[in-house]
């Protein structure tokens, strides 16, 4: 809660308002009128406030740390008016079950308040000589010059003004605040990546710490992505920073993915993996992967223009027969290996904005082995067959060691005897809807748009998808059913 | 007729840590990827399945029943999701 007073602040009154019988910890910082600025001394202050719309955005900052912060209430009160030397300028409590979110939440207040509040201070010096003073230039973020901080990057041929303003427009999201999240997330905000979101649903675990290196032994219990991305704005005040500390699913990635500039996948697992990559593919977004497993890690880039995709890597195999493979959690993990993937995903994130990746590269898995320091390139061709990114001529073979082996190509009448299903025409683009090629109950998607399709399967009961000449809709229905999609079928087909 | 050739190998992540090193050479008459990879399981005690690797010949993903030649660098690569 924000409010704006033209009253002296009465702190203790304040704080009875904030007592919560389940609070274990009150924090409060007070602002105060002192009697030097700059080298010159003050005699006292004048504030004024462009009313309304101070207090939207202080409105909008408490309820963001509120939000951020969850358990913690926040109390912001900013004095308008003539002040004197020791009186309270600004006043902010925040209680909370426990002191580590409070002080946090109460940090990231002052910060914001200093950073946007639309308020003005006029100094009155000894003497008869006033000014006034936009409050935002007191803020870390306007105490930091961005020349200066990016001094010795922009200085790079490769970088330069140009390259660093490109930097402040990129939007980058990092999926996983984790062993590889965590070093990703802090070279592109020191970098100066403009807009950083990081997504995770966890929350911090003693046994984290040996490797994710934003946080500290006080964030045990804590949400990963919020105690992150206060961390990323404590080390660079000029860039914004943006938790999302709830999972990454169907229903949301599409709105997490579009728009950005690049996306990171530090996750460990491949449902998240895929659901990312077909979310990007469809949105136009490079997907700049690792996986580490103990002393060795594995690192692709995948161009959503260029063919060579993650299906065509895995294609066929479940998510879950790879996880089962992949990884368990508590599995061991040298924390240097996780480091050093992070830090490449980073560089070759940076690299996609900067345009600096050498041209006519072709797409390779980089393997990293940290016990020998090697490293190798494995091309990656693309699969002219993968259903996501080439052109099948022919399905693959309906795998027959799954679960349910029920045909995957429908005829008409197999399709009737099904009784109510979906139907989803999938159109290239150009394509239109077309009575003769599609059933007349059919719906229209983008046939890249693999997200809806997983998330229509996922909604349960049959799904029938077609196409022009039914070879991608086959080849689609049979990837998915890999999947363990069990009701998912092709309208004719290969 | 079936001819030995001599290949090297390199193993990936937990095969590296299965077959115990991380590269060797040697001297086999599988004629693809497949089959050498059956002779590894053998002699290696390697347990993961066939169907959820990929194989680079060469510095280049290719498929389990691709031809070897002499000469070739075999890596087998394991599904890896740590983060
Ligand atoms: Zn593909």
């Amino acid at each position: 809660m924000f409010e704006l007073t033209g009253q002296p602040i009465d702190s203790t009154a304040l704080r009875a308002r904030l007592a919560r019988p389940d609070a274990g910890a009150c924090v409060v910082f007070e602002g105060w009128v002192r009697n030097h600025h700059a080298g010159k001394p003050v005699s006292r202050l004048e504030y004024e406030a462009f009313d309304e719309l101070a207090r939207f955005e202080g409105e909008a900052i408490t309820s963001e740390a509120e939000q951020e912060h969850p358990g913690c209430t926040v109390l912001c009160v900013h004095r308008t008016g003539s002040l004197g030397i020791g009186e309270l300028a600004v006043w902010i409590g925040v209680v909370s079950p426990h002191r580590h979110a409070a002080f946090l939440a109460c940090r990231q207040v002052i910060e914001e308040i200093k950073r946007r509040l639309p308020v003005w201070k006029k100094e009155h010096h000894s003497g008869n000589l006033a000014e006034w003073v936009n409050c935002t230039t007191e803020s870390v973020a306007g105490r930091l010059a961005p020349e200066n901080y990016y001094a010795r990057q922009a200085s790079l041929p490769e970088v330069g003004a140009a390259g660093q303003a490109r930097l402040a427009e990129a939007s980058v999201l990092v999926v996983g605040a984790g062993g590889l999240g965590c070093p990703a997330a802090l070279y592109l905000a020191t970098s100066g990546v403009g807009r950083l979101t990081l997504a995770d649903a966890g929350k911090v675990e003693v046994s984290n710490l040996h490797r994710q290196i934003l946080f500290t032994a006080d964030d045990v219990g804590a949400a990963k992505a919020t105690v992150a991305a206060a961390r990323l704005r404590a080390q660079n005040p000029l860039v914004k920073i943006e938790a999302h500390a709830s999972d990454v699913t169907p229903a949301n990635v599409r709105a997490l993915v579009t728009g950005r500039t690049a996306v990171l996948d530090c996750t460990d697992n491949f449902a998240t993996r895929f659901l990312l990559h077909d979310a990007c593919r469809s949105a136009g977004v490079p997907l700049v992967s690792a996986a580490v497993y103990r002393f060795e890690g594995e690192l692709n880039v995948f161009r959503p223009d260029a063919p060579g995709c993650l299906h065509c890597l895995w294609s066929g195999r479940a998510p879950g027969e790879l996880e089962a493979v992949a990884n368990c959690a508590g599995a061991p993990v040298f924390g240097p290996a996780v480091g050093v993937l992070g830090v490449l995903q980073a560089a070759e994130t940076l690299k996609l904005i900067l345009d600096l990746v050498p041209p006519r590269n072709p797409p390779a898995t980089r393997l990293v082995n940290l016990l020998d320091l090697s490293t190798q390139a494995i091309e990656r061709p693309a699969d002219p067959a993968c259903p996501v990114c080439g052109n099948p001529v022919s399905a693959p073979p309906q795998r027959t060691d799954l679960p349910d082996s029920a045909p995957v190509v429908l005829t008409a009448e197999q399709l009737a005897a099904l009784g109510p299903v979906r139907i989803v025409a999938l159109l290239e683009p150009g394509e239109t809807l077309d009575a003769s090629t599609a059933p007349a109950a059919a719906m229209a998607l983008p046939m890249g748009d693999l997200v809806s399709v997983r998330e229509l399967a996922a909604q349960g009961g049959p799904l029938v998808l077609t196409c022009r000449h039914g070879l991608r809709s086959a080849a689609l229905a049979r990837l998915f059913r890999a999947e363990g999609f069990r009701r998912i079928y092709s309208l004719g087909g290969g | 007729m079936t001819a030995s050739r001599q290949l090297h190998i390199k193993f990936f992540a937990v095969l590296r840590e299965q077959a115990g090193v991380s590269t060797l050479a040697v001297t086999t008459s599988a004629r693809t990827p497949t089959e050498l990879y059956a002779e590894l399981v053998a002699t290696r005690g390697l347990t993961l399945p066939a169907a959820l690797l990929r194989v680079a010949i060469n510095d280049r993903y290719t498929t389990m029943d691709t031809p070897l030649s002499p000469g070739d660098r075999v890596v087998f690569i394991p599904p890896v999701a740590g983060g």
